[in-house]
């Protein structure tokens, strides 16, 4: 039986496909004329972020839970009010063990009011049957191997050269495999943006030479934030990692974090 | 056609698939932005525009422009690890424009970082508000040199 | 971990109990009803097509009445499997950047390409060259809007000679070939979703997928035996028993396969007790207590498993009626069992804090995008779909070369 099927159809369906394919190249050029018109101007224009790697480190002995940093990060980034914290302390307190229990210590107890943001309550154990209490200030690892950029699916978050892990708000289509991914938790879907948010060091003040916020507002030095590519000898930052014995948050995970911690407690999560 | 020999379902299918692969690769030229690739699997302008956001607080470098003489006398004394900003708040207009004044302190700022707590650490000096004069802090203290009376 | 001390994160919140991290704190889950329907949906897609599968691949002829309508169950759950994801997007008018710049190393990347391909490469050919010679006659008798889609679909192929029927056989069976780990990616790369983020240790593990799949597998089936009685009840055939039993004894076998797989999820979990287990523990005995024990166990494992092992044991001892009734409630109770495993997967891995040390509770809503409503009509909506289908694609008014596949062997013009 013969075919409906025609050599002038298929024939000009073929050149119809390659036209296209020809047209790539023209398009491409055109496109990139118009997009060069919208490029974003109004930031410092001579940062390398080649040239620097930033890390911030975190000094428990020092904290003392006031959280001014959690307050400060919110209003130097608009975070939304409500669980949403791009930073934030945590209180751990361990009790002494019970008499007899032939334990070390009491059941801890961890607490976060509002991130810490208005300082904390009285603790909920009285002082004398208390054996450790200290601060904990939380905020994006820095992982080496960020399992967040591993699973962004369209490459909206990702690791910038000099040591931040940032998201594009652009381009971030709100999944939220990237807060799920994160296993310290600093990640959360801004209502606003409804894009995913996190601590980006402060990006826009460290790129011309600020401190980012939590750091300039923290009143012992807790934090402690510098370049690793521009480090003198007097860097508080190399002065950190040479003096202290350092740890991570859950190094079991294998995402390398950056954050150097001291003063951690076998507690901490 | 014959001539290629294809049967003509197939024919039909690759002329198909071929419509569809183009057409796919062409939106590809079109929607893909033209900075993603730039320094890795991103948007290479995402750099440029996060860094372009306006700081809030003005640091403590801004306040020494002006006020250099109080920085010196803070740096001789415990509190001078402090940032202005941390107790006079968001300063940045004021920064700009000297009129605008800061916020005007009250004892509760002393309060909020030395209320006494056991999960402070012990180098930390701390009282228990209650017990220690109610809270009058300026009438023993002066903020700038905390070990010093007015 | 005490209870003593509520995590004061926003005003008093009783739904909390220990310490959860303050960005989990949120009112409902990040991943809610929406992203429990997308792995139901498609894992019905994949089961669906392995149904379909059973007949070309593995020549169980019993199967063959329901051969066409397992294809078109799975074209129609096919076409609504997107919209879940979509729904559930912060920004769906970007959806797009996921075909345009694929991040390769997130599994969720792929879901662009795998499903376009399962859509076109698969189904949609593999439904077109097993339905093409009945649309050619179809367009022929057929007036009007009616006709104008056999002809349509016909993508003006109309040669019915010899070879290319025969052609129309051995592309089907090629695509069912192919088919099976298409059908395998589409759901598997799901599972892979959760089975590879390492901060949650419900969802983490090297199982995760390989459960995702098996489940499928018995969902699919069950659904096919849902939807072949229900259309056999509406047209007020008979139905075919050898067809029914055949298929009762693969869902049978599945469902075993599926519930030992889970079950060493279970063993391994609890002989590994590894660092988040206490808090798992109490998760799921608090917040997973009714849809974990008795939907997913009791309702969607172990009645079935009950119900159709008697079946392959007493078979010819029990009267048909009976046979069909335990069937279909086993097929029903399947069906809802799947689903509350998939909620306890997405939702049960969200109800624990990362900081292995708080629970949280969650209560499903009525209305709003992630509520129980929109639920209702994203799991109507393929059935309604599969409603038009059946009345194009399986009418009885027109005639067809019978539900029988076409095999080169056997196939007539």
């Amino acid at each position: 039986m013969k075919t409906q099927f025609s050599r002038r159809g298929a024939l000009s369906r073929l050149g119809g496909a390659i036209a296209g394919l020809l047209t790539l190249s023209a398009a491409r050029a055109a496109k990139a004329a118009v997009q060069k018109v919208f490029v974003a101007s109004g930031a410092p224009k001579d940062y390398d972020p080649t040239k620097h790697k930033w890390l911030m480190c975190i000094d428990v002995n020092r904290c003392i839970g006031c959280g001014l940093c959690v307050e400060a990060c919110k209003k130097e980034n608009g975070v939304p009010e409500g669980p949403y914290f791009r930073t934030w302390i945590e209180r751990y307190v361990i009790p002494k063990p019970e008499p007899g229990s032939g334990q070390t210590r009491g059941e801890t107890l961890v607490d976060s009011p509002n991130g810490g943001m208005h300082g904390f309550p009285p603790t909920p154990v009285p002082k004398d049957q208390i054996e450790h209490s200290f601060f904990v200030p939380k905020l994006c690892n820095l992982c080496e191997h960020s399992p967040c950029v591993q699973v962004c699916p369209v490459g909206a978050t990702f690791d910038a050269p000099d040591g931040a892990v940032l998201i594009d708000p652009k381009y971030c289509i709100g999944c939220g495999f990237c807060i799920q991914a994160c296993p310290y938790g600093c990640r959360f879907l801004s209502p606003v943006t409804k894009t995913a948010e996190k601590c980006t060091l402060c990006y826009h003040r460290i790129t011309r030479g600020l401190k980012p916020a939590c750091v300039e507002i923290c009143p012992t030095q807790a934090r402690i934030f510098g370049d690793l590519k521009n480090a003198g000898p007097d860097d508080p930052v190399r002065k950190f990692y040479e003096n202290n014995r350092v740890s991570v948050l859950k190094p079991h995970l294998g995402t390398e974090p950056r954050v150097l911690y001291a003063g951690l407690d076998k507690e901490v999560r | 056609m014959r001539r290629f020999n294809l049967p003509p379902q197939i024919l039909r299918l690759v002329l198909l698939t071929l419509a569809i692969v183009g057409s796919y690769l062409i939106a590809r030229v079109f929607l893909t932005p033209a900075s993603f690739g730039e320094f890795g699997w991103y948007r290479g302008e995402a750099l440029v525009e996060l860094r372009s956001r306006p700081p809030v607080y003005a640091g403590k470098q801004a306040c020494d422009e002006c006020h250099s003489d109080q920085l010196q006398k803070l740096a001789k004394f415990e509190h001078q690890t402090l940032s202005c900003e941390a107790c006079h708040g968001v300063s940045r207009e004021h920064a700009e424009n000297p009129d605008i004044l800061p916020v005007k302190l009250t004892g509760s700022h002393c309060i909020r970082c030395h209320e006494a707590n056991p999960s402070r650490p012990k180098w930390f000096k701390q009282i228990v508000v209650r017990d220690h004069y109610g809270g009058k802090c300026t009438e023993c203290h002066v903020p700038h040199q905390p070990n010093q009376t007015p | 971990m005490t209870n003593e001390m509520t995590n004061i994160v926003v005003e008093v919140l009783p739904r909390f109990e220990g310490y959860v991290y303050p960005n989990e704190a949120s009112l409902h889950p990040l991943w809610g009803f929406l992203i429990v329907l997308y792995p139901y949906i498609t894992g019905l897609v994949a089961g669906a097509f392995i149904m379909a599968s059973l007949v070309r691949v593995f020549k169980v002829r019993a199967l063959e009445p329901v051969y066409r309508l397992s294809l078109l169950t799975s074209f129609s759950f096919l076409l609504c499997a997107t919209l879940p994801l979509l729904f559930h997007l912060g920004h769906p008018e970007r959806c797009f950047e996921i075909m345009m710049t694929p991040h390769l190393t997130s599994p969720m990347a792929i879901f662009g390409f795998v499903y376009a391909w399962y859509l076109m490469a698969v189904l949609l050919l593999e439904l077109w060259f097993d339905y093409r010679q009945d649309l050619v006659e179809w367009a022929k008798i057929t007036p009007g809007f009616k006709g104008i889609i056999y002809r349509a679909f016909t993508v003006g192929v109309t040669d019915e000679s010899h070879e290319a029927l025969a052609l129309d056989a051995k592309m089907g069976r090629i695509l069912s070939v192919v088919g099976i780990p298409s059908a395998f990616l589409l759901h598997g790369y799901v599972g892979f979703i959760f089975g590879s983020i390492k901060a949650n240790p419900w969802w983490g593990n090297g199982l995760t997928p390989i459960i995702f799949i098996l489940s499928a597998i018995v969902s699919g089936i069950a659904l096919c035996v849902f939807n072949y009685m229900v259309l056999t009840w509406i047209r007020r055939h008979t139905v075919d028993m050898r067809c029914l039993d055949t298929m009762a004894m693969f869902l049978f076998y599945a469902l075993v396969v599926d519930a030992a797989v889970e079950g060493l999820d279970w063993l391994h979990r609890g002989f590994a007790a590894e660092e988040g287990f206490s808090v798992m523990q109490i998760m799921i005995r608090e917040k997973l207590f009714y849809t974990l024990n008795l939907g997913q166990v009791t309702i969607g494992t172990l009645l079935p498993l009950l119900l159709l092992g008697a079946l392959q044991l007493l078979r010819r001892r029990v009267p048909e009626l009976v046979r069909r009734r335990m069937i279909f409630g086993s097929s029903a109770m399947i069906l809802i069992g799947v689903l509350a495993m998939r909620w306890n997967v997405v939702i049960g891995g969200q109800l624990f804090s990362k900081s292995l040390r708080g629970v949280m509770g969650y209560k499903l809503e009525f209305t709003g995008v992630e509520g129980w409503l929109m639920g209702v009509v994203l799991l109507s909506l393929p059935f309604i779909i599969l409603t038009v289908l059946v009345k194009l694609f399986l009418s009885e008014q027109l005639p067809s070369g019978g539900h029988t596949p076409r095999d080169s062997a056997a196939g007539e013009g």
